[in-house]
């Protein structure tokens, strides 16, 4: 997705978890995680809460959004 | 090869029915007289739902999850707008054809029902295909 980034690899590496693992605990499919982490996907607000819960971080830690360039806020 | 969900695999398999069935009836109406429309749609029908409930199964047997997701619901809505969106633009203009055959004397009148039921079977089938082509493209697109 344009603009859109998340660190859920490096949060999840940093855990040692496993994308199955996360994706019970979010209530989401394996494939649905590594669209994610791969930006193909953007969860909804919801399942981001929850990525966020799990790694007990700000949801600003987990995505972040860089407006395309040359676009007025 | 990527891994697929259950219902991406699910998809495949739906997409296996449907060109199983729907070829052999394209090919069939496509050469032979149209006469037997019901009997041959009834039997299409049939065959459909059979082979699905077999390869669903299969496929079910198979998987260790069958979790459905929100990016599942969303991709099954955007198949069935692309299937939605086949229906309008393929009856519309066969519709058309229909019409402008039938105001040439081309089909006789007591045919036109049976026409009638052979289009409309076929931008069915054609508007399941892309349903189904459009979902299985959307789980390896980005969204």
């Amino acid at each position: 997705m344009p603009g859109l980034r998340n660190t859920l690899r490096d949060l999840r590496a940093a855990r040692s978890m496993t994308q199955q693992e996360l994706a019970d605990q979010i209530g989401v499919t394996r494939q649905t995680v590594i669209a994610i982490e791969l930006d193909k996907y953007s969860p909804s607000l919801e399942t981001a809460f929850r990525i966020a819960r799990v790694f007990a971080v700000p949801l600003e830690q987990v995505f972040q959004y860089d407006p395309p360039h040359g676009k007025k806020k | 090869m990527p891994s697929l969900s259950y219902r991406e695999k699910s998809l495949y398999g739906e997409l296996l029915a449907d060109l199983a069935v729907f070829l052999p009836y394209f090919v069939y109406m496509h050469l032979h007289d149209a006469t037997l429309t019901v009997s041959i749609i009834a039997a299409s029908v049939t065959l459909l739902i059979l082979i699905r409930i077999v390869l669903q199964g299969i496929i079910a047997a198979f998987s260790r999850s069958r979790l459905s997701d929100e990016r599942d619901r969303l991709i099954r809505l955007r198949g069935y707008r692309a299937g939605y969106l086949t229906i309008v633009a393929i009856m519309l203009v066969l519709m058309s054809m229909l019409w402008l055959h039938s105001s040439l004397h081309q089909i006789k009148p007591e045919h036109m029902a049976l026409h009638f039921l052979t289009v409309f079977f076929g931008v069915l089938m054609l508007a399941e295909v892309v349903k189904t082509i459009a979902q299985i493209v959307a789980y390896r697109r980005p969204m």
